[in-house]
């Protein structure tokens, strides 16, 4: 992967409301994403993920700091860059009156390419199977999903911005979008996208950055972040609890966070399921349940020391 | 600036002409139909004389002398009436410059494109100018064709210019709707404020026409409707100095409205 910088942020702030109602959404926010990969920016909701790309879109004004993208200035170069950029908004709104097909037309004039860029949308739209002749307010929220992809992407642009790209769609045109973004990629074009799924990170992702309350946390590659290998196992007894279960989970160096309520156990586990399954055999086990970590938990893990314990 | 966003604007709002105008000219077309009768139109002079001056002023009439001829009933009512609906789609289309796409999160998508966000503005704004003008010049045509319609003796060009000059009022209020819109961000702010301007107007026009004194002529100055009443073209006191005020307000409105629009965040 070549190391040229498309997106360069730095010292990038973003305060909200005055006085009292001062809010700090983004806190000097450092971060480089570099040509030709995929860069995940995770974060729970309301870490400042939309907050950043609302900045880098200009749709919003820093408080401080500044984002430079392809060595453009954000704010004095907006729409020299957003010729080059593709968006797609989290909460994508478009005209409700009208159909797929005048949207594309619109956008691609205002791109200045009518005919070379509606081809383009035409092939995208038959890739997702969205049908554009029809109107906005006929789509479910996946087909709109799929006409702000399409638009975001129908200029082949140098740098996608995506927030959420995924949301409502379902996972057979999730994994057509991981396609996708696999060709853009081998295409030598740069992606950034938002997103609390940590497995469509894991799936396309090549760096993730992670946010929270407005501070970026870390920026690591896929394979190291998501290597905190711990799940949360809960274990319903047919009866009780059997006596001394506690005690003797708690004699195991891979369990932790026990808790119990009433027939139920459930405990944060690494490794190997054999010693668990050994402790809990003197009961009836009427179900067993694992669960993977959440991404902020997987965070934590990662970031709180805890992963030397749970590697 | 290519003119794309005026095409589009057009081509989704076009049909307001249509609308606007088509329901104006009908307004128009009654009420040459009414002029057609000398009787009916004495006896509204009749009624306006046992009402008080104010209720003249209200139909932008100073004095009841104008119901003696078919143009000037034309004029004054029609001319009043339009002018209260024209503000009415003034304020809507003011509206639809910015504030409707920045509330249901359109604007996102427009302002992500290779577009400026003056560029973007200055081509919505002469969107609905076109279109205002369209509705106006609609309206206008109906009410002549009435009048040769229905073969009313009245000069036309005098009906047909007070008609038009409705429009730099129209326009006047579309702009302050803008420059609401981009200054107060919220759009239910900004239709409340837009109303209170015309209302407050209208009342300032009604009450600085028919009192005396400092302060009525003050009211009667500021108010945007005492630049567009159609009686000055049938007395023959219209100034163009009122259509150029009115045009300077437009001008520096909207430039105040761009200043806004460029350097405050989106959809915050």
């Amino acid at each position: 992967m070549a190391s040229e910088s498309v997106l360069e942020i730095s010292g990038l702030s973003k305060t909200y409301g005055a006085g009292k109602k001062q809010t700090l959404a983004l806190n000097r926010l450092d971060l480089s994403v570099h040509r030709g990969e995929i860069f995940g920016y995770l974060g729970p909701n309301g870490a400042g993920k939309t907050t950043t790309i609302r900045l880098l879109l200009d749709l919003i004004r820093p408080s401080s700091g500044s984002a430079r993208i392809f060595g453009l200035d954000t704010r004095a170069d907006s729409v020299e860059i957003h010729r080059r950029i593709g968006f797609l908004p989290g909460e994508l709104s478009l005209w409700e009156g009208r159909t797929g097909e005048q949207i594309i037309h619109y956008v691609a004039s205002v791109r200045g390419d009518t005919r070379g860029i509606a081809k383009h949308a035409g092939e995208l739209a038959e890739q997702l199977d969205l049908d554009t002749s029809k109107r906005v307010r006929d789509l479910s929220s996946g087909n709109k999903r799929k006409l702000g992809l399409v638009i975001a992407m129908m200029h082949s642009p140098e740098l996608l911005i995506l927030d959420e790209p995924t949301g409502g769609l379902d996972p057979l045109v999730q994994q057509t979008f991981h396609d996708m973004m696999d060709d853009y990629r081998a295409k030598g074009r740069t992606v950034f996208l938002s997103s609390h799924v940590l497995s469509e990170v894991q799936a396309i992702c090549d760096r993730v950055g992670i946010l929270r309350d407005g501070e970026l946390k870390a920026v690591e590659s896929v394979e190291k972040i998501t290597n905190v290998e711990f799940n949360w196992v809960d274990v319903t007894f047919r009866d009780a609890v059997p006596a001394g279960l506690q005690r003797q989970l708690e004699s195991l160096p891979t369990i932790t966070n026990i808790s119990t309520n009433g027939t139920r156990v459930r405990m944060r586990m690494v490794g190997d399921f054999d010693p668990l399954l050994r402790a809990i055999s003197s009961g009836y086990v009427e179900m067993l349940h694992v669960e993977e970590p959440s991404l902020e938990e997987i965070f934590l893990a990662f970031y709180s020391g805890d992963e030397e314990k749970t590697k | 600036m290519n003119g794309i966003v005026v095409g589009n604007t057009l081509r989704t709002s076009w049909k307001q002409i249509l609308y606007w105008g088509l329901g104006l000219g009908i307004l128009g077309l009654y009420i040459d139909f009414i002029a057609m009768s000398p009787d009916i139109i004495s006896g509204y002079a009749e009624l306006f004389k046992s009402m008080p001056p104010a209720m003249l002023q209200a139909f932008g009439a100073s004095d009841i002398a104008l119901f003696t001829s078919a143009e000037g009933w034309i004029v004054t009512i029609f001319v009043s009436e339009a002018a209260i609906f024209l503000s009415v789609f003034a304020v809507l289309a003011g509206l639809n410059i910015s504030a409707n796409d920045e509330q249901s999160g359109v604007m996102d998508v427009i302002l992500s494109l290779p577009i400026s966000r003056s560029a973007y503005l200055l081509e919505r704004w002469i969107g609905y100018a076109l279109i205002g003008l369209g509705i106006v010049l609609l309206c206008a045509l109906i009410t002549v064709a009435g009048l040769i319609g229905m073969n009313i003796d009245a000069p036309r060009d005098v009906i047909l210019k007070s008609i038009l000059n409705l429009y730099p009022g129209t326009l006047l209020v579309m702009t302050v709707t803008c420059l609401l819109a981009t200054t107060l961000r919220r759009r239910a702010v900004a239709i409340g404020a837009a109303a209170a301007f015309v209302v407050v107007s209208y009342i300032f026009n009604v009450i600085g026409a028919s009192a005396s004194g400092a302060v009525a002529d003050l009211m009667e100055t500021v108010s945007y409707f005492s630049y567009i009443h159609g009686e000055a073209f049938v007395i023959g006191t219209y100034d163009p100095i009122d259509s150029v005020v009115i045009l300077v307000a437009i001008l520096v409105g909207f430039a105040v409205s761009l200043k806004m629009f460029v350097s405050r965040d989106i959809g915050v």
